[in-house]
């Protein structure tokens, strides 16, 4: 019976998930051009020269990724706790408040970016006058927006998850904690925080995944010298038309995420795996 | 695949409308059988029908548009004098990415949903559609009008009889700067290694235009590229990009951050900067000269060849193209301003808008012509630039 | 002696008692600032939908005006955009969600060999870079002859939206009384019966999120569109084109509108929840 109610779903992301990926995984073993065609040759060499040649793109992806997430986590951290401990009735309409922004679509919000970064803009007058940016300098076009604009928009894949793990830490054992003599701060640590920590995980996998293949923010906020792998691969695929090479990065992003989540499999258990997102 | 998964895959579509249209010709290529061009041709002259609906993909800005409607005058004098509806998609951005796009069903055969495109020709794809035979031959007994091709257009390297291009328009390339910003940005030394300008400017993304300025910069010859002019130009580009001088490299999306006043100065391309209507930005040839490139219209394959070629036929009367070109200030309508390729549309012009028939940019005197070149098409194709100048702009 | 104590206590007791409310209201007010940095850019979009620009650009304010809502597809090619996104999104939402529904019934219900692999294969899309779903699918498609337009990215929004149905739905269903069921069954009722007027009622609110969620991702999805549209525009791949040349209010008013619809739609969703919570509890 389970089978019958499975076998739709799976065999629809087995057709157009899996075997896809198969092909691209095809592809990355090509050699060829355009001009002359492709032929599949195992070319192993593709996935070389692709770390080789744009290391600095891999490496940069996981240095925003990685700056986005622990940004995310640190800014998220205290309204998931908020709303969690001392949101009350309101709960539902404040985690409604935080997911509603990102109804407006993903390319017109960071347009918006561009227009409240811009050269002349109130933000960066005002940060001129702190002088955390030189007079005449600019924030777009710099590895700084970038980053802002990653994390704005993977904010709800931390918040989300932080919510939901801390909502169900019973307020118990806090209380349990302070009667034992410890302070609200230590009570927190000790207690509060590890409990929340399956909520981190997630969120973290949640936001640093999709966020290192990410190409936009980089496209519109940034310069040449802030470009991601995703900038690559999406060149590759579409201006220069190196199909196996932009198949092998792909794959290269793709094996490093399959290779996080199962540790975070191993770990919590693949029942959480369909249940983290909410 | 199957015959009759096609017919319920096209009862489907037809369910669903506006799809129906671009898919019918794909299927039909798709599928193996039945001509390549959409239904409403036959190959016997004399007997041809046009087809209902022509689509054509052009770049944004590209055609003449009355501002209060929206609408385009020229092809709405097109649908009147044939009965064909224009679908005019401006959806093209820059070669490379264009082609993209459409190289995966080409290559499969497969048709792409248009009768015309626009490439252009510093730029490697127009040749490589071309030379892979992924262009449809032109109807050249539905193009009389030919006859007022310019000269100078009529053998161009990647299509000596012109048997599958015809020029669109043409246009130059160059410097354009924000008075309020800055000075006058006149030259590739100003451009690129004035430290005022740090971080205030943009280069363009196509490796014809950009080494074309710079090559004359450095006074190498573009239209002869050797290793060692292209190592030149590429280095001093480089270098500009390694201090941040450079800001990004763009398409055609350096006008808003211009008019925003984020950049200072952009490498951009002549007729862009009448349509920003921006007093402050003013565009000039660079002073060691500039690039001269034009666009071409092509039929990919799948196309309606009759259809195709009657358009183009009707774009090539000169009362037609000046009005394109010019406009109608008097009834709110903007002209394209580039560079006709049509003999007598400058005399059309001057009868709808005088201050455009003598505009050097739209209407360029000899001199003026003088001061920009082509670019090296072998050049163009070379794997080495290709890869080098990519992995620069792309970071 | 005792007016000298009292202002002593009162003055150690008032640093005390404004430490005390700014401890207690610090993360509100951290929350406060927060929600506007979420709410800025949203803020700009909806107020420049009603700015009149000088020229093209949208960049700065000029005059107020509601022509940009009143011919809100004044710009050619805008409306057969949204039209096309709304026609996927509504078709991809609810085939994804049948098809998401069924697995997690399947995977709460039913214990079964290959949960493991699964629940892999559920997670697997929502952690994928789009840019690699994206690029898969092209080649996918290339090679199958498919023609690019409507079907593919159909197919490509309902692929990834999968996920999103079966976690909406399966929180929901853990958390689901079986007794209802068994009652029901007790009571002569059949499995499909059952199904229909017991099981089906109780996870609606979790289908319907479920569906608003797909929705939502599908409205907005640009990266794997944008491989494999072919010649067709959504909106998204829509204000991807306009935005270099300068994109009119126009995208701003639709941005803006689907903001708001959404919006309303999830406050109202949230009003009903509270209604019948309150309702449970009275009974």
């Amino acid at each position: 019976m389970p089978y019958v109610l499975l076998a739709p779903g799976l065999a629809f992301l087995g057709v157009f998930f899996l075997v896809p990926l198969g092909f691209l995984a095809y592809q990355s073993l090509e050699s060829g051009n355009i001009d002359f065609g492709y032929a599949f040759t195992w070319s192993w060499g593709n996935y070389g020269s692709a770390f080789t040649d744009y290391r600095p793109e891999f490496v940069r992806s996981i240095e925003y990724a990685g700056i986005a997430t622990i940004l995310a986590l640190v800014l998220s951290y205290p309204v998931a706790y908020w709303i969690a401990f001392r949101g009350g009735r309101w709960k539902n309409l404040l985690l409604l408040m935080i997911v509603a922004p990102f109804f407006v679509t993903y390319l017109i919000r960071t347009l918006a970016w561009e227009t409240i970064l811009s050269d002349n803009g109130t933000v960066v007058r005002i940060l001129q006058h702190l002088h955390l940016v030189s007079p005449g300098g600019h924030i777009l076009a710099t590895g700084t927006a970038v980053i802002a604009g990653i994390t704005y928009n993977f904010l709800p894949f931390m918040a989300l998850p932080l919510y939901v793990s801390l909502e169900q830490v019973d307020q118990r054992l806090v209380e349990a904690a302070q009667d034992l003599y410890a302070s609200s701060w230590k009570a927190f640590w000790r207690v509060t925080v590890p409990l929340s920590l399956p909520g981190v995980v997630a969120g973290t996998l949640l936001t640093f995944i999709p966020a290192a293949g990410d190409f936009i923010n980089a496209q519109l906020l940034g310069a040449p010298q802030n470009h991601m792998i995703g900038n690559v691969i999406q060149s590759k695929f579409l201006e220069l038309t190196d199909y196996p090479a932009a198949a092998a990065m792909s794959f290269i992003l793709m094996g490093a995420i399959i290779v996080a989540v199962a540790a975070y499999a191993r770990a919590v258990g693949t029942e959480q795996l369909s249940g983290t997102a909410v | 695949m199957t015959q009759s998964q096609f017919t319920r895959q096209e009862l489907l579509r037809r369910g669903l409308a506006g799809s129906a249209l671009l898919t019918v010709p794909g299927l039909l290529a798709a599928c193996g059988g039945g001509s390549k061009s959409s239904a409403g041709t036959t190959t016997a002259a004399g007997t041809q029908k046009m087809a209902k609906t022509l689509h054509f993909s052009n770049w944004t800005l590209y055609i003449d548009v009355n501002n209060k409607t929206k609408s385009h005058p020229s092809l709405q004098g097109f649908q009147k004098k044939y009965g064909t509806h224009v679908d005019y998609i401006e959806d093209i951005n820059d070669n490379a990415s264009y082609f993209g796009k459409i190289q995966g069903a080409l290559s499969r055969g497969q048709s792409i949903g248009r009768d015309i495109v626009v490439l252009t020709d510093n730029d490697r794809y127009l040749s490589l559609m071309i030379k892979k035979g992924w262009a449809e031959k032109l109807d050249r007994s539905a193009i009389p009008n030919i006859k007022n091709l310019v000269e100078v257009q009529r053998h161009p390297t990647f299509d000596p009889n012109r048997e599958y291009s015809l020029p669109w328009q043409s246009g130059m390339t160059g410097i354009a700067y924000n008075d309020t910003l800055t000075g006058p940005v006149l030259s590739v030394t100003d451009l690129l290694e004035n430290p005022k300008l740090k971080g205030k400017i943009t280069v363009l993304n196509s490796m014809g235009d950009a080494l074309t300025i710079v090559m004359l910069a450095n006074g190498d010859d573009p239209t002869k590229v050797t290793d060692k002019s292209f190592n030149a130009a590429f280095n001093r580009i480089k270098k500009a990009v390694d201090s941040k001088q450079i800001r990004q490299f763009t398409g055609n999306d350096y006008a808003p951050s211009l008019a925003k006043g984020d950049l200072a100065a952009a490498m951009s391309w002549s007729g862009d900067i009448a349509q920003i209507g921006n007093p402050h930005i003013h565009w000039n040839v660079p002073k060691d000269g500039g690039a001269l490139w034009t666009d071409n219209m092509l039929i990919p394959k799948g196309g309606n060849v009759y259809t195709a070629s009657v358009y183009m036929n009707y774009v090539y009367d000169p009362a037609v193209m000046g009005l394109m070109e010019a406009g109608d200030p008097k009834k709110n309508i903007t002209g394209i301003y580039y560079i006709p390729p049509v003999i007598g549309a400058k005399a059309a012009a001057l009868k709808l808008d005088p201050s455009v028939a003598n505009n050097q940019l739209i209407f360029p005197s000899a001199e003026t012509l003088s001061k920009v070149h082509l670019f090296d098409s072998a050049a163009l194709n070379n794997q080495k630039y290709l890869q080098q100048w990519q992995n620069l702009i792309s970071g | 002696m005792t007016t000298l104590a009292v202002p002593a206590r009162l003055r150690a007791g008032g640093a005390a008692n404004v430490w005390a409310f700014v401890r207690r209201h610090v993360l509100a007010f951290y929350a406060a600032l927060f929600f506007l940095y979420l709410l800025l850019p949203i803020g700009v979009v909806i107020v420049f939908s009603f700015n009149q620009p000088v020229g093209k650009f949208n960049y700065t304010w000029h005059k107020f005006t509601f022509d940009n809502w009143r011919y809100w597809n004044g710009v050619p090619g805008i409306q057969s955009a949204i039209t096309l996104s709304l026609e996927i999104a509504a078709l991809a939402s609810v085939i994804a969600t049948v098809l998401g529904t069924l697995i997690a019934l399947a995977l709460v219900r039913y214990g079964f060999r290959g949960r493991g692999v699964t629940n892999l294969l559920i997670f697997l899309p929502l952690s994928t870079p789009e840019i690699v779903m994206g690029a898969s699918l092209l080649t996918l498609f290339l090679n199958l002859n498919f023609v690019f337009g409507f079907w593919t990215i159909l197919i490509a929004h309902v692929m990834f939206c999968i996920s999103f149905a079966v976690v909406s739905v399966k929180a929901r269903l853990i958390g689901f009384d079986r007794h209802l069921e068994e009652a029901a069954m007790d009571l002569g009722a059949n499995e499909w019966v059952t199904f229909q007027k017991v099981t089906l009622p109780l996870i609606a609110p979790a289908i319907l999120a479920a569906l608003l969620l797909c929705f939502a991702v599908s409205v907005d999805d640009f990266v794997v569109t944008y491989f494999n549209s072919g010649s067709e525009v959504t909106f998204p791949l829509f204000v991807w084109g306009a935005a270099r040349i300068g994109a009119p209010p126009q995208v701003n008013v639709i941005g803006s509108a689907i903001f708001i619809i959404a919006l309303t739609a999830m406050l109202l969703n949230v009003a009903v929840q509270t209604r019948r919570a309150k309702g449970a509890v009275t009974e």
